[in-house]
């Protein structure tokens, strides 16, 4: 089996816009700016803040705005980060698109408010209550037609694969932090096997989105103190020796069941659920974190043990 | 390496639930096809569906679950009678599971309260009730709360390739020796007013509800888009050895496992068939065999226009004597299962090589150009090859390949 490190990093999250911005803030010792969210006025959380993402530019990062109207939140978070570590690994000049394999978590699903607002408007009946028949002749019409694209859970991840032309081997988990672990695995697995000459791997949620936030709440998902944030991030996994640099060595990705342990990350960044694992995996690359587990709220969790390239 | 047999199969289907009525059904040509039932769909363009007609009795705590999402009392029930087939009571720290699905069910009348739309309808208090969100991992979680932990639970979320990938998946950890055994398969539901109408809104369902049973009609001349369908159906996979030792019923070898990725477009295939030729030639390679071997193929086959000539195309570049392969398209019965197609695709393949019977394209009168395959459409044809594959092409372009051997192969 071959030795696995890590050639490239992405990372959309509240600390930063890019990798290096978030790992500079972390290492400064700043934490993430919160706001409420309006979406969830007259609801028990109207007082409770969410993570605020730094401003960036969706097209300009991606050079594309024709597919932005495909992507959910979590698909242009994950496509920014993934985008971000393909072309700083320079992997694509190396590997066939075939042997680039694509491993990635993904959270709950989270459609814009604003086109389940049109749709739920356009499907209320005169009493009040949702109507079938208003749904079917009005509702339906209301909303954007890509609704489903924005919903199926695989389409952050496929997003990726599209955007940056990954066509290897796969697998897409999820909802929480357990699985995305999962990702990092097989993706470990594929590049040390030689499955894939190289490896695609992380994740993008959107906790922050209101229904989402709201859900968390309402599972109790969410600890005291704790305030969901939204976030991507992506690493580029090679053979050793086969690239030019190496940012970290990939000593183990464990799964597990444990004990609950509060996210090592969260309180200066927020609860990043399905990306946490990955925004560990790439700042004990980039801040040089040591090996920690990182608990999912299903019970199942992840040792993510990545040493930094000296 | 292990050798790794089938010794556990449970499925709900919309043309039978349990192994034997799935069977029977699938032998039969028997359709599973008819007009909606769950909600009322009459103000819709789309009005047809698989549904489910006979769930197995569940336990009480995953039947309230169910009510809220019906793929969960799927997955319970398909999962439980393929542990009882192959003889296990509980999970155990040696074995995984590893089930797929595709879309999270949202309940839109619970978004509207008092007239308006927002989410202060669906406040309550925190622990009071479901949420109206449910997650797609609630059918792992009350699968371990009834039979205990396995090392490791995966929820996969391939679309409609999610079964066959979490099948893939099992396999190869029982292969490598990684896992004493896993348990694993596909589950799903879509048939709800967000789940019809938002892929009604893609366009890739048919609206020709006259042709009732037969409106799915994979690689026909007068194809016009997919029905949704609803079902789980779940693996046993143990070292055959092993299986052997215990003397457990061995339904089949899984010998083979294959990935790749369109990267094209969300719905439509990549146009040449690449990806779905790199998923069939990596499980022929997984699997060391050529091409030759395979006797029967199980296709994705959705009746829609662009996958059945796309896929057929993608056939005939990785088989050059598909003209003597008997080629099934069992969603003409069953509907298109989404996360849930793979497994209970695979669980189809099983039918030639226990039984000796191939399902029937029970919806196929004229093959549409470009779609020219050796298509079994009637009920009956006896089938005694060695080697049986299954095609699995998801949206968002991933694809998957998954090769069974029959179990007196050798």
């Amino acid at each position: 089996m071959r030795r696995v490190v890590v050639t490239g990093i992405g990372m959309v999250t509240p600390l930063g816009a890019t990798a290096a911005e978030t790992a500079s803030s972390f290492a400064s010792g700043r934490a993430a700016a919160k706001s409420r969210l309006s979406d969830l006025e007259g609801t028990p959380l109207e007082a409770s803040a969410a993570a605020v993402l730094p401003p960036f530019d969706p097209a300009a990062r991606l050079q594309s705005r024709k597919m932005l109207k495909y992507m959910s939140g979590s698909a242009l978070l994950g496509c920014i980060a993934a985008r971000e570590a393909v072309e700083s690994s320079g992997v694509k000049s190396r590997c066939r698109a075939e042997r680039i394999g694509l491993f990635a978590g993904t959270g709950l699903a989270a459609a814009d408010i604003g086109e389940v607002r049109r749709l739920i408007e356009g499907s209320t009946g005169e009493n009040g209550s949702f109507s079938m028949r208003r749904f079917g002749e009005n509702g339906l019409a209301s909303t954007n037609p890509l609704i489903s694209f924005h919903i199926l859970a695989n389409m952050p991840a496929c997003l990726v694969s599209i955007m940056e032309g990954l066509k290897g081997p796969n697998y897409i988990f999820t909802p929480w932090e357990g699985q995305t672990g999962a990702a990092l695995s097989e993706a470990v697995k594929a590049v040390a096997s030689g499955e894939a000459d190289a490896a695609v791997a992380g994740a993008s949620d959107t906790p922050a989105h209101p229904a989402a936030f709201l859900h968390l709440w309402q599972a109790g998902l969410l600890g005291p103190g704790e305030f969901p944030a939204s976030s991507a991030a992506y690493l580029v996994l090679e053979p050793e020796g086969s690239a030019p640099r190496s940012l970290g060595i990939v000593k183990e990705i464990r799964l597990g069941r444990g004990a609950k342990q509060r996210d090592p990350l969260a309180d200066r960044m927020g609860r990043t659920f399905a990306s946490a694992p990955a925004i560990y995996a790439a700042l004990s690359c980039l801040a040089g974190l040591k090996a920690s587990e990182i608990s999912g709220c299903d019970g199942l969790s992840v040792m993510v043990d990545i040493e930094a390239a000296s | 390496m292990n050798r790794v047999a089938i010794t556990g199969f449970g499925v709900v289907s919309p043309v039978g639930s349990g192994r034997e009525s799935f069977f029977r059904a699938m032998a039969e040509g028997r359709p599973g096809i008819a007009p909606i039932s769950r909600f009322d769909a009459s103000p819709l363009e789309v009005r047809l569906a698989g549904e489910v007609k006979d769930m197995p009795r569940i336990p009480e705590h995953a039947a309230a679950a169910a009510e809220e999402d019906p793929k969960v009392g799927f997955a319970y029930a398909a999962f439980e009678e393929a542990m009882k087939a192959a003889g296990i009571r509980r999970l155990s720290g040696g074995t995984i599971l590893h089930l797929g699905t595709s879309l999270e069910i949202f309940d839109l009348a619970k978004i509207v309260a008092g007239g308006k739309a927002g989410l202060a309808g669906v406040s309550r208090p925190r622990g009071a009730g479901r949420p109206f969100q449910i997650p797609l991992d609630t059918a792992s979680r009350i699968i371990r709360g009834a039979f205990g932990e396995p090392a490791w639970a995966y929820t996969n979320c391939s679309a409609c390739a999610a079964g066959a990938q979490a099948i893939g998946h099992g396999f190869r950890e029982v292969r490598e020796g990684r896992a004493e055994a896993a348990v694993c398969g596909g589950f799903d539901s879509m048939i709800n007013p967000l789940g019809v109408g938002g892929f009604q809104l893609l366009g890739a369902l048919t609206t020709d509800n006259q042709r009732g049973a037969h409106a799915c009609r994979p690689f026909d001349e007068d194809r016009s888009g997919t029905v949704l369908g609803e079902g789980a159906a779940c693996f046993v996979l143990e070292p055959l050895d092993k299986a052997e030792a215990a003397g457990k019923e061995i339904l089949a070898e899984i010998c083979g496992y294959g990935s790749s990725l369109d990267a094209h477009g969300l719905s439509a295939p990549d146009p040449g068939g690449d990806g779905a030729i790199r998923a069939m030639k990596a499980a022929l390679e997984d699997a060391g065999i050529g091409p030759s071997a395979i006797g029967h193929i199980n296709t994705h086959g959705t009746g829609t226009r662009l996958n059945d000539e796309i896929e057929a195309a993608a056939i005939r570049a990785v088989f050059p004597g598909f003209e003597s392969i008997p080629v099934a398209a069992t969603k003409s019965m069953t509907g298109h299962l989404i996360g849930a197609a793979g497994a209970v695709e695979l669980g189809a393949c099983l039918l030639p090589l226990v039984l000796g019977v191939l399902p029937p394209n029970i919806s196929l009168d004229r093959i549409a150009q470009g779609c020219d395959l050796m298509h079994v459409t009637e009920p009956g044809r006896r089938f005694d090859g060695e080697y049986a594959l299954s095609n699995s092409f998801g949206f968002g372009g991933q694809n998957a390949a998954l090769i069974l051997r029959r179990r007196d192969g050798g």
